[in-house]
């Protein structure tokens, strides 16, 4: 394979693994931001070991999903060092802005709510999970302004063989931006909406005795896979006009099976949440229990689903690295397929058992249930 | 402004060295002392010391764009050490299960640089050698509570790299005046909030 190959393949991999994570961490903090919300107005407890219980397999997914963060990062350089000679002054305007406003910012703020667990006054406290949740929600933001740039790109002036930033709020009233963030932002939600609902189903199978806990839980994660899936498959279908216009050959070019299986579990995650909705009265789909074991199936749909739509949206732009103005193959660095080889036969094999541990460790604080005696999961989880 | 974003990149680099340096240095120690304890000491730092490295080749990437590209690039598989390294050690700590693979990752990052710091003065490889054993000092310091030698250490760690840098000319490697002038009003407020955040983090761990 040419260097460009491998370099393509490096960095699918390495973003899809980095997605995974991504996806887990907006969707459980913003359910967090619900309990926790709830326990500081009404100091009922169950609502605090809610916030407790999905906050550690939060912090856990968080704090492995920064090493795939830190790959992801230098890949640019790294590997495509065509990219940043060319459009740097652009492109790395809102990189740039992600890694200063959003994960900088948003990392400290974790810190500060993960030890100030008890040690804060209670508004404090949740003040700085709104802030983490804000700037979390800030990232992505910046991501897809970035991305969305690449797709069609915009707010620039060709100076010399450079691209020189002229107009930067183009970059943010860019359309291939807004509708695709609020997308992916819908998707994360449905990510944590469906963990919520499948953990908490787990439970009933093995007949947990936490049932008031993992009811709240279940019923939380199902409505709020029904509140979000609409507006998920809306924003999705709200690209296509936007797709035709300014990427008339995407639909030709980008892998249709992708986007069909893509739609497919969107409207199985809209039409089953819903269907679910009236079950939630008196219990009803707990005491049905087969209903639990398809809950748990359903785990992997959303992220399978995010990962399918994320290839047809970078397939589709190629040979295009920047539609219309770069090359894919022109942006390579200058290094030997067998130096990029290496790097994607060690940083796949890393993330594939990182990936491995992060379920590990998510499935052993799932068992361990809602009460725990403080054992340590991990350094920082252990504070939790 | 090229001089403010010199500063910038100085200060988010030597941040993490000084930062991650001690990081590196208990886990390269970690095999010669209780492991429960010493990981136990970095806890409430682990998290914020290596997001400075994210921050910086942020910076790198967005107000050099012209170098970060050809500096990565230019020895990509001694950033692979570092970025396994990085990948090992951040999730052996996380699983704290065992030291070997701690001390393993932390003794690949640490090499790393040490092998980017020969690969920027064009010095033979041995020099690599140079930031194993500073970050350990550094650890040593970090671990036996040595507070009087702990800016020293921290500079020793910090220095050696950006002062490798400053041989490289950075005019006409630079993003355009407008990028820089817009990130400009990002970058300057949000690096003392960071330092003033991740220092409560500290004083409220210990309480």
């Amino acid at each position: 394979m040419s260097p460009s190959d491998l370099a393509r393949v490096q960095f699918a991999t390495t973003t899809s693994f980095h997605f995974l994570f991504v996806l887990l961490t907006l969707g459980l903090v913003t359910l967090l931001v619900i309990t926790q919300t709830r326990f500081t107005l009404t100091r009922a407890p169950v609502h605090e070991r809610m916030t407790r219980f999905w906050g550690r397999i939060y912090v856990i997914n968080y704090a492995l999903g920064i090493a795939t963060g830190i790959v992801m990062e230098f890949q640019f350089g790294l590997d495509w060092s065509g990219l940043a000679t060319y459009a740097g002054d652009v492109f790395g305007a809102p990189l740039a802005l992600e890694t200063l406003i959003a994960f900088f910012l948003e990392s400290t703020f974790l810190g500060l709510w993960i030890f100030g667990w008890g040690r804060l006054n209670r508004w404090v406290h949740l003040a700085l999970l709104y802030l983490t949740a804000l700037t979390a929600y800030a990232s992505a933001f910046w991501i897809m302004a970035a991305n969305g740039f690449l797709q069609h790109p915009v707010g620039y002036r060709v100076e010399g063989n450079v691209l020189r930033l002229e107009d930067f709020s183009a970059l943010l009233g860019n359309p291939t931006f807004g509708t695709a963030l609020v997308h992916v932002v819908f998707a994360s939600l449905t990510v944590g909406g469906v963990f919520l609902t499948g953990v908490s189903a787990y439970h009933f199978i093995k007949r947990t005795p936490e049932v008031d806990f993992f009811r709240r839980s279940l019923r939380l994660g199902v409505v709020t896979t029904a509140l979000v899936t609409p507006s998920l498959v809306g924003a999705g279908f709200a690209q296509f006009p936007i797709i035709e216009e300014l990427q008339p050959g995407k639909f030709a070019h980008a892998p249709g099976t992708a986007l069909g299986f893509m739609i497919l579990i969107g409207m199985t995650l809209m039409a089953v949440s819903w269907l679910t909705l009236p079950l939630l009265i008196k219990d009803a789909v707990i005491r049905m229990r087969f209903p639990l074991y398809l809950m748990v199936i359903g785990i992997p749909l959303p992220f399978l689903a995010a990962i399918l739509g994320w290839v047809f949206r970078e397939v589709g732009r190629q040979p295009w690295l920047i539609y219309g103005l770069l090359r894919t193959e022109d942006a390579v660095s200058q290094v030997d397929s067998s130096q990029i080889l290496l790097s994607l036969i060690v940083f796949s094999s890393l993330f594939v058992v990182l990936a491995c541990v992060d379920w590990a460790l998510i499935a052993r604080a799932v068992r361990r249930g809602p009460d725990v005696t403080p054992a340590p999961v991990s350094p920082l989880v252990v504070t939790l | 402004m090229e001089l403010l974003w010199l500063i910038v990149l100085g200060t988010l680099v030597v941040g993490y060295f000084a930062l991650a340096g001690f990081d590196y240095g208990t886990g390269l120690l970690l095999p010669f002392r209780g492991r429960d304890e010493t990981l136990h000491r970095m806890t409430p730092f682990f998290l914020g010391n290596e997001v400075w490295l994210v921050a910086a080749i942020g910076v790198l990437f967005a107000a050099f764009p012209r170098l970060e590209g050809e500096l990565l690039s230019g020895a990509h598989s001694t950033f692979t050490l570092i970025l396994a390294g990085l990948v090992l050690f951040m999730a052996a700590v996380q699983l704290r299960l065992w030291s070997w693979l701690v001390f393993t990752g932390a003794l690949m990052v640490s090499v790393g640089w040490g092998l980017f710091l020969a690969h920027l003065l064009h010095a033979p490889v041995a020099v690599a050698l140079v930031m194993p054993v500073l970050f350990a000092l550094h650890g040593w310091v970090f671990q036996t509570r040595r507070w009087a030698l702990f800016p020293l250490t921290a500079l020793l760690c910090a220095l050696p790299i950006p002062l490798a840098f400053s041989s490289i000319d950075v005019a006409g490697l630079m993003a355009h005046t407008d990028t820089l002038g817009l990130l400009a009003w990002v970058a300057v407020p949000i690096i003392p909030l960071v330092v003033l955040l991740q220092w409560s983090i500290v004083s409220i761990s210990s309480r």
